[in-house]
Formats: structure tokens, sequence, C-alpha cells
């Protein structure tokens, strides 16, 4: 993955070019950013067939995100390593695909089950608990281009040691911190310290009030982040 | 009183108290529709019969000279179609269908698109796939939108972006079976019986209770054709008096002279036969006598083309196809013939030795719903747990998107779970129906038909066990297919 800022604004804001084409050999088209991620289901948007996909804007919708979480009944990692991972399994070779636990619809964290062992998902067959070993199974079978990190309060599962033990695609590390300012200050600051491609900044959409969201926004993009790397703030688009 | 609940499966109600209240029903039905005509002559409806009654004298005249067949004048020769046969093998022909808004290559199948879709398909997609005439249902697009909106909008093609041809149905058959299926039979409740006695048919027309607001209504021959000559398809069909074919008896014969009693209602009340072609439908049940002073009557008034009706609805597989080879042997070699309802690739394969042209039918994706896929060796069913590793497409031979592109693994864990399972799988099915129809009619014009056959009976039936059903038909087909038929012990006569 590589990412380059085109352009800064006046303030904080600013426009750039994230390329994916990676070891996966996938999404070979520049994506320019600021840019929307589709919510997808099992991998594929919601009742748009891959025929159907180059009717929508290109190359603004080639980004795709989807959960892992969505296949713990099947295929298992396994089928879906030997089928070659998520872009072949799905036939969205031009695709950039970009791995989020959560989705907000079918799979919502259950941080009040969350422990040391691994994060709790309310997902649509029942409550499940995702070891991060389990996740990291997940991922190198699906090979995506980005894989947001398994996330909780403290981003305790972002070391280096697990990034090795990633099939490629670019990490970004979660930064979570619910409402409170300093929290996410704290996780943000954790998170830059390990060696990631970009953050995903997570913990929206979970009953906070819009209003809340801006300082707890400028507390994580003020200044911990060099400026070629990519944030994202996933959860705000479907919300 | 005549009610389609005597017949088979359905239960007969013969409490006076019922009856009386169907009575007074279909007295306020019939009031109703009468009262709403009235209103509709008294404003622009002269107007608008003038203005068709030129325009049709019009048309009769332009094309008069070729219909006066041995002095007698035939008036009901205006058609909106060509029908030009291609090749032949014995009874079977690959034809070329002009119609208003497409020319189409025969054998072929018409996927069902209810209300003016086929669930989770695209237009697009339908044109991709190779479809060429969508079946629109009458019944279901007359409660809604309506027929006079969708006139309103431009006819159905517009309405549903459709640039392909399109066929409607008369509307009867649904209301008369789907109000009685909806019923479930194993529990039936006190509203379910008055139910039961929502739909009836007299001289008049089919006598329905509107699913939308209970009201009841009439539909006449003449009111389903002006229905459907606002819908606006290229083919529309007569409004005939359904039976199912597992019945005998009176009511057959009266359901068969009823139905051509209301062919020349039909006909009369047609608008349009420039712009749309009406078929009539052959009834008969099973009886070979009834069938045949069907056929002759409905030849007798040179429609555009013709339906054979009242099968597929659960008779044995010899009567079936014996009432196809009867039917298509006595109709007209230069007109279309369209077996209603029918839609196994199997069945579709035997009809078409026998010489019929057109087929509809939703089963291809009704099954695709449930998780099941067509394949040349039958079906597959996506549910199976063996299907979850399984890295296979779901055709290795199938050339469609879906195969291309998608494991049966990953259709697995789609199916009845996600839209997504059967937008693909319907796909794929509708995909397999095109191009068995796209095969039937090369290899006619290819003189490689029997070929053809046998690979396809191959195919389902690898330990050569073909049903004898297929062997007898395929043997009045003319249609050798002994090389992939294991010796029968007894067999064919
Ligand atoms: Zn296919």
């Amino acid at each position: 993955m590589k990412f380059a800022v085109t352009a800064l604004s006046g303030g904080r804001a600013r426009a750039g070019v994230l390329h994916l084409g990676s070891s996966s050999g996938s999404c070979p088209n520049p994506i320019e950013t600021p840019a929307l991620l589709l919510s997808t289901r099992k991998g594929l948007p919601n009742f748009i067939s891959p025929d159907l996909l180059p009717s929508l804007p290109s190359p603004d919708s080639h980004l795709l995100q989807f959960s892992p979480l969505h296949f713990l009944e099947g295929p298992s990692p396994k089928t879906i390593s030997s089928i070659g991972g998520l872009h072949q399994m799905l036939g969205l070779h031009e695709y950039g695909l970009v791995a989020v636990a959560r989705d907000s619809v079918q799979s919502l964290p259950e941080c009040d089950s969350t422990n040391k062992i691994g994060a709790s998902f309310e997902t649509s067959s029942g409550r499940r608990l995702v070891k991060p070993v389990e996740y990291m199974e997940m991922i190198s079978s699906m090979r995506p281009n980005l894989w947001s990190t398994l996330a909780d309060e403290v981003p305790a599962w972002v070391s280096d040691k697990r990034n090795k033990t990633s099939a490629g695609g670019a990490v970004f590390g979660s930064i979570v911190g619910g409402s409170n300012v300093e929290e996410r200050q704290q996780c943000a600051q954790e998170v830059a310290k390990r060696n990631v491609s970009g953050y995903w900044i997570g913990g929206f959409g979970l009953g906070e009030s819009m209003d809340e969201r801006p300082p707890l926004l400028n507390a994580v993009t003020v200044s911990h982040f060099s400026l070629n790397m990519e944030a994202s703030i996933l959860p705000l688009f479907d919300r | 009183m005549i009610s389609v609940y005597e017949c088979g499966r359905y239960i007969c109600m013969e409490q006076n108290e019922e009856q009386q209240r169907v009575e007074r029903r279909r007295e306020a039905a019939t009031r109703a529709v009468e009262m709403r005509r009235e209103a509709a002559a008294s404003s622009k409806g002269d107007e608008d019969e003038q203005w068709w009654g030129s325009r049709r004298e019009k048309m009769m005249t332009d094309i008069r000279p070729s219909l006066t067949v041995s002095g007698r004048e035939i008036d009901f020769g205006v058609m909106a179609l060509r029908f030009e046969v291609l090749g032949r093998f014995n009874r079977a022909r690959a034809a070329q269908l002009t119609l208003p808004h497409f020319v189409c290559q025969t054998p072929l199948f018409m996927p069902v698109g209810t209300q003016g879709t086929i669930k989770g398909l695209t237009t697009n997609q339908l044109e991709e796939i190779g479809c060429q005439i969508i079946l629109g249902n009458t019944y279901h697009l007359a409660l809604r939108p309506t027929s006079e909106l969708i006139d309103e909008l431009g006819g159905l093609h517009k309405f549903m972006n459709w640039p392909r041809a399109l066929l409607t149905d008369s509307g009867g058959f649904q209301m008369v079976v789907l109000i009685l299926d909806r019923v479930s039979w194993t529990n039936l409740s006190a509203v379910e019986v008055s139910l039961l006695h929502l739909a009836d048919i007299t001289e008049k027309g089919v006598t329905f209770q509107s699913p939308v607001d209970g009201k009841p209504m009439l539909l006449t021959p003449e009111e389903s054709i002006q229905i459907q000559n606002r819908i606006g398809a290229d083919i529309i069909m007569a409004l005939d008096d359904v039976v199912k074919t597992t019945i005998t008896g009176p009511r057959i014969e009266e359901a068969m002279h009823r139905t051509l009693r209301w062919i020349d209602r039909c006909i009369a009340a047609h608008k349009r036969p420039r712009e749309q072609n009406l078929f009539g439908i052959v009834q008969g049940g099973l009886d070979p006598v009834l069938r045949d002073i069907c056929v002759k009557g409905l030849v007798d008034r040179n429609l555009p083309g013709y339906a054979i009706g009242g099968l597929a609805g659960g008779e044995d597989k010899d009567s079936f196809w014996r009432v196809v080879a009867q039917c298509t042997a006595a109709l007209p070699e230069d007109k279309p013939r369209y077996v209603m309802g029918v839609g196994y690739p199997l069945d579709i394969v035997v009809c078409s030795a026998l010489g019929a042209d057109m087929y509809d039918c939703v089963y291809p994706t009704r099954t695709a719903r449930f998780g099941t896929a067509l394949v040349p060796e039958g079906v597959l069913k996506l549910k199976h747990q063996a299907m979850a590793d399984d890295t296979r497409p779901i055709d290795p031979t199938c050339a469609c998107m879906v195969c291309k592109n998608y494991t049966r693994a990953y259709i697995h864990c789609l199916v009845t779970k996600d839209a997504m399972g059967s937008q693909l799988l319907s796909y794929h099915n509708l995909y397999y129906m095109m191009q068995l129809s796209r095969n039937l009619h090369s290899s006619i014009v290819e003189g490689r038909f029997p070929e053809f056959v046998c690979s396809f009976l191959q195919k389902m039936f690898p330990k050569g066990d073909v049903p004898e059903w297929v062997c007898n038909a395929m043997d009045v087909a003319g249609i050798d297919i002994s090389s992939c038929c294991a010796p029968f012990p007894s067999s064919k006569d």
C-alpha cells in the first residue's frame, strides 16, 4: 500500500491518493481520498452482483469494506485459502477489500463480553468471542488489501510480532476509546508507536451524540500520525 | 352454478348458506363492473371506441384481400408477428418469431416476471442472459400498479424498462389458482374456508374477491383483453376457463366449450391487433376428443398463435406429452405454439421434439430461491453440506457470470440466508434455460437435433434409465434415442 497526500486545505483537511496494488495483485487503479467504502454482506455489496458493480462510479466505488466475521459459519479459512482468497472467491479482482471486524449491521461489537482472550461480537449466528489468533487465521486466508486490527478499548493486540504473521495486506491500527477524549488520545499514541500502515478510527456509532464526534476525532487526528498515513473513519458512513 | 372448488383437490363446500353468499357477492360484483363500464362509456369511452373502430377498419381493409379464403371472409386475421420456420427435424422446428419489440429465436423459454420484474435480476442482466420474452402476470399488474397507470406511463415495456418482447396472461388462471393455493389446505380456519369461495367461473367471466380491498370483482373476457390492451405486451392471452387436468367429466367439457365461446368475445374486444397478438388457448383436459374440438375451433379463428393450456397441473407424464403431441399435430405449421406452464428442462426438450415452440414457468427462479441450481445432470442442491467445501463452480460447463466467478462453497454460504444467494442462482438458472433454448434452436437448424437430444439425455440419465414416457414421446417424435437408453427388460411397444 502507498498513500500520498496530494493537497492540503488551510485547515486539517487533505486530499490524497491510495495505491493498493499489492501482493494480492488486485485493485490496480489508485483511489482518491477522501473515499467512501461500500458496505458488503459476505463480501458483496447488498443486491449488487459483481456484473453490475461497474455501473457504479469508477474508481470511487472500488473500495469495499467487509467483515471477516460474516464467514464464521463458512466457508472455512481453509476453503477460502484453497479458493485463493477473498478477491478470487468474490470475483472482484479490480476492487480493494478492507477487512473490519465490525460492520454496524450484522456484526456488532459486544464490549461487555470482550475480555483478555478475545473480542466479542453479536452476529447472525449468535454472540461470538473472536480470538486474535482466529481473526488472523481468517485474515490470512482472505488476503484483503487492508485490514484493521481486532479492536477493544485498549489495542492490546497490535504488536509487531502479530503484524509479521499476516499474509500480506496493509495493517491499519484500530483506535478506539469510546466517548472519552483522554482514552482516545492515549490509544492513538500507543497505536502510532506500532508499525502500521494506517489507522482505523472506530468506536463510533455506538450511542454518542453527533456533537461529541468532532472533539473525539480531533483528539486522535491532531498530531500522532505522520502525514502520509491514511486515517480511515469507517463506521461514520453507515450510521 | 359451477364453481372451481368443485374440482379435484379443491374441497367442495356444499352448504347452502355459503353458496348464497357467493351468489350475493357475484351479483354485487356484476353490478359494480356494469356501473363502472356505463360510467366509462358515457364519458370518453365512445370516443375511444370510435377511434379504435375506425383504425381497426382501416387495418382490416389493408389486409383484407389475403384473408378471403374460398369466398368466406375471415375477420380475425390481423396479426403483429411473423413466424418463419428456419429448420425442422421431423416434428421439431426452429423458427424466427418477429414480434413488435423483438426478433426471437424459437424454441424459447420465457421467465415469469410477476410484477414487472424478475426477483433479484435487472433488465440489463436479463438481456445479457439472452432472455427474449418476459411473461407478465395480468392479475398482479392489474391490482398494482393497475393497467390504467401502466397505460398512462407508456405501457409495460416502458414501465419496467424492458426493450424486448413481453407476453401477458389473461389473469384468469392466477385468480383461480393463486387465491386457492394461498389457502393452507392442512389447517383451514373459518376465514380460509370463506376464501375458498372467492373465485367462481360463470358464463360472464371469473368472479373473485380482490385481495387488496376485499371487493368483489368480475373478470370478463372483454375486461381481460382491455386490461391487456392497456398493458401493451407483444402477445396477449385469451381468457380461458381453467380446470385442472386431473379432473374428468362434464366440467372439462363445459370448460372447453366456454373457452371457445369466450375466444370470440376476446377477439371482438381486442382493439390493438396490429400491435398485440392474441393467442387462443387449447383446453379440453386429457380427452383427445375435446382437445380436437377445441383445436379445430381455435384454428378456424385464424389467430396469430396458439397455446396449449391446462397442462403441468399434476397429470401423469404420459398423458401430458400425448396431449402436446395431439395439439401440435393439429395446429397450423406457420403459427407459434406455446405450451403454458412448462418449465422442466426435460419437458421442454420433449415438447420441442413434438413441435412446440414456446414455454413459460416460474420453476427456474422459484427453485433458485430454495437453493437449487439447474445443471446438465439434473439439479444441484447448494444447501447440501457437501457443498460447503466444494471449490468447483455450480456447473463447470456453464459460461454464465456466476459459474465464471463463484464456487459452490461461496454460493452455499449465501443460499436461503442472503438475497444474493437467490440472485446469483436465479441468474445461473435462467442462463441455463436460455442456453437450453439456444441449443435446441441451433441443433435443429444445423440438422443435429437427435444428437443434441441424446447428449442431453445421457447427461441427465448416465445409467441409461431414461423414463419410459420420454422414450414413448421420442418414438412419436421420430427421434432415435436408443444410444442413450439402457435396454428395457419388457419395454416399448
Ligand atoms: Zn452458470
